[in-house]
């Protein structure tokens, strides 16, 4: 794989829709614009609210900013990693509560914390493809209004006693109920194959990278400062309705600075060999809220009379073999992005902006460090040596997951709508469409990572 | 394979009952003050044509964190043998106390993949007394044929000691030299076994040992606490080792410091691969990752020609 000394100019020739049925050619997939709700630390102003409530609300605010009232759209696609079982068609559920077109269709996806970008990249397939002229990308995740299960012990008596047909079968199925099987079971970040929290998980991945904790509560302070400043700019003004009388992100702390974030105790990685760097600051706080982004094919955009912000370049899915510690459980980015880059003949060079989720502080410079390592580069990537740097100046530049917060399903959409935003704003750069990567890491060892252009 | 014919159970052998058994005869013994000299039975148990349940086997591969396949996995197959292998420790000419004995090291080889449906002749024999620096130790070897035919399926040798029994006339080897010392290494899973491990292993795998199932019950024979069994423990690694290892291969565990219940057991599982794609084998080892005290280690590999 040679990523060097290639054409700066992406692969996509777009070509005007045909309606010939056959073999129709690849058109443009185009970001019209996105709209979220603020997004709360747990256990604040959206306890009470469940995950359709959220996204019904994200949606409301995007039908209303783009005038969408009956429109039948071609697809919506959302999901909630923390979902519960009554959801089966949480997405649908959402449309039908909406001003859309009851005759809109919709579906759940889940891929973990890269839901909302997988919502992204596969409604923009189908419009690149000409099978859908217009979609909306979306996600939702609630911390506070988790879904809990009863325990398996009651679980397997309840079944067991609707299949007993007697009285005698039925207090004989009852009989089995100890106390312990009404203790319920609550969902947990634990990985199911290695009982290790993902923080534990990051733990070890952030030693191994000696990432220091001055490295970690940096990227923290400058993603709350970064935040506030677009707050300020009124950079949310047009991605963003308020809810339930929130009108920023909960979790932003404009006021705070690297000497507070420094007298935080380590929360992860205490019984590790390597000093313990993690804290509550410089790791997303779990998180509600929900996100969605409005895409189309150009025509449909023109058609409607609605801005064209950016375009859906490319975007690539990649999974590490972390059981067993081979590489850690959020590192598939660092794989995904070198394949998406040479696939499209671009270098990290190549970027304007780079929006790399902070699941944690250690996660994205965990990546960047695996990016800048000449035997990684060699005996992971296949590259020559190191994969490159980044400019440093250039990312998370509106801030991200530390200062916003993460509700899981829902940082992806926040993350392409304001990428979008910022590539338009930005418009060309020496002569070329800016342009933005996106990386999402996400649990079970996976990773989406995407491409997006001005137009 | 012994040149003793063994002998034929008609059905598997109770282990509750054998349990039992053995506290009386652990009474007894203590009365009259005798045992049975020193050396082993030649005769082994055999019980034929044993299948599994279908319901307790998709428990126990639930319970050891298995996807429930059709076939059964090597832990569950020593879970079968199991009966038979106390039945032949609980004959009144083996010469060691059966309560009490700790379970030093477990030798498994899966030479092929076993069907719930298929039925087997299970048979369990004794061998291999000799000394031991805490006491004496023997060999209880488990082999698992499909009915009828002489293709031994799988295969198992475990190593028990009686701590503190010295028969006359073994020789008690100097203490090993060169023990190493262990440092933890940073683990790749964390368990988070209840106090209730013990009892739900038990409630798959029939053994009641007493000294797994309570506080109180594991008191009454000595233990601080209850302890989980090896064998859970084992199980669980060997699941954790994942699906590199295919569907043959030799399985070898050794047992140190117990795990108290309830507890958290911090693990390493590393693989080594061929220059190729091939694996090698897959190492694990499990400690207390608060004392760092290792509770037991092991390994997983392709199976070799070598008889046990």
């Amino acid at each position: 794989m040679s990523v060097n000394g290639q054409s700066n100019n992406g692969p996509h020739e777009f070509a005007s829709p045909t309606t010939s049925g056959a073999a129709r050619p690849v058109r443009g997939a185009v970001i019209v614009g996105g709209n979220r709700i603020p997004f709360a630390r747990s256990g604040g102003a959206y306890t009470k609210s469940s995950n359709q409530d959220m996204l019904t609300a994200a949606l409301d605010g995007l039908i209303a900013r783009f005038g969408l009232q009956e429109e039948r759209i071609g697809e919506v696609a959302a999901g909630a990693v923390l979902k519960h079982s009554r959801d089966f068609n949480l997405t649908r559920e959402a449309v039908l509560g909406s001003a859309l077109s009851a005759e809109t269709p919709a579906y759940d996806l889940q891929q973990a914390c890269a839901t909302g970008l997988e919502t992204v990249l596969g409604l923009a397939n189908k419009i690149k493809l000409g099978q859908i002229d217009s979609a909306i990308a979306g996600g939702v995740d609630s911390a506070s209004d988790a879904p809990i299960a009863v325990s398996e012990g009651l679980r397997e008596v309840l079944l067991d006693l609707n299949r007993a047909k007697t009285l005698p079968q039925r207090l004989q199925v009852l009989s089995r109920l100890r106390p312990k099987d009404l203790a319920p079971d609550a969902p947990s970040t634990g990985e199911p194959r290695t009982g290790l929290s993902m923080g534990e998980h990051q733990a070890l991945t952030t030693a191994q990278w000696n990432i220091s904790r001055e490295a970690q509560d940096e990227l923290a302070f400058n993603s709350h400062r970064n935040l506030a400043a677009a707050y300020d700019a009124g950079f949310f003004d047009d991605l963003l309705t308020p809810y339930r009388g929130l009108a920023r992100d909960s979790n932003l702390r404009a006021d705070t600075t690297l000497e507070k974030l420094a007298t935080l105790k380590p929360v992860f990685g205490k019984n590790l060999g390597a000093e313990a760097t993690m804290t509550a600051g410089n790791s997303t706080p779990l998180t509600d809220g929900a996100s969605t982004v409005l895409l189309a094919s150009e025509d449909w955009a023109d058609a409607h009379d609605l801005p064209k912000l950016a375009t859906v370049v490319d975007g690539e899915a990649a999974a590490v073999d972390f059981v067993h510690g081979k590489d850690g459980l959020l590192m598939a980015p660092a794989f995904a992005v070198p394949r998406l880059l040479a696939r499209n003949g671009l270098t990290l060079d190549d970027f304007d902006f780079f929006e790399i989720h902070e699941a944690f502080a250690g996660t994205v410079l965990s990546t960047l460090a695996a990016w800048e390592d000449e035997e990684f580069g060699r005996t992971r990537l296949g590259l020559d040596g190191a994969f490159g740097s980044i400019d440093r100046t250039k990312l998370n530049v509106n801030g991200s997951s530390l200062a916003a917060g993460h509700p899981f399903a829902a940082t992806g959409g926040r993350i392409v709508a304001s990428l979008a935003k910022m590539l338009q704003a930005k418009g060309t750069v020496d002569g070329r469409p800016a342009r933005g990567l996106i990386s999402i890491c996400a649990a079970g060892g996976q990773g989406v990572v995407a491409i997006l252009e001005a137009l | 394979m012994s040149t003793v014919q063994p002998l034929i159970l008609g059905e598997m052998p109770s282990l509750s009952k054998l349990y039992v058994n053995a506290a009386a005869q652990a009474a007894r013994r203590r009365v009259l003050g005798t045992h049975n000299g020193s050396s082993l039975p030649a005769t082994g148990h055999e019980v034929r044509s044993v299948t599994a349940d279908v319901g307790n086997l998709t428990a126990y591969q639930h319970l050891i964190g298995l996807t429930a396949r059709d076939t059964l996995p090597a832990g569950y197959l020593h879970a079968l043998a199991f009966p038979l292998a106390m039945s032949v420790m609980n004959r009144d000419d083996f010469p060691l106390p059966l309560l009490g004995m700790i379970h030093l090291s477990n030798h498994v080889e899966q030479r092929s993949p076993v069907l719930f449906t298929e039925p087997l002749d299970i048979e369990a024999r004794v061998e291999n007394l000799r000394g031991h620096r805490a006491g004496t130790q023997l060999d209880v070897i488990a082999e698992i044929r499909g009915a009828g035919t002489p293709d031994i399926k799988w295969t198992g040798r475990s190593t028990y000691l009686a701590k503190g029994v010295f028969l006359p006339g073994i020789d008690k080897p100097t203490p090993p030299t060169g023990l190493t010392d262990f440092t933890p290494p940073d683990p790749t899973a964390i368990w988070h076994l209840g106090v209730d491990t013990g009892r739900a292993y038990a409630s798959v795998s029939g053994d009641f040992n007493p000294i797994h199932l309570s506080v109180l019950s594991a008191k009454a024979l000595g233990m601080r606490r209850s302890i989980a069994h090896g064998m859970y423990l084992a199980s669980r690694a060997l699941a954790d080792v994942g699906p590199a290892k295919g569907e043959t291969f030799s399985w070898d565990v050794t047992f140190e410091a117990p795990v108290f219940l309830p507890a958290r057991v911090a693990l390493e599982i590393t693989a080594e691969q061929a220059s190729g794609d091939g694996w090698l084998r897959s190492d694990f080892v499990a400690w207390n990752p608060h004392s760092g005290r290792r509770h037991f280690s092991g390994s997983v590999a392709p199976l070799q020609d070598s008889a046990v």
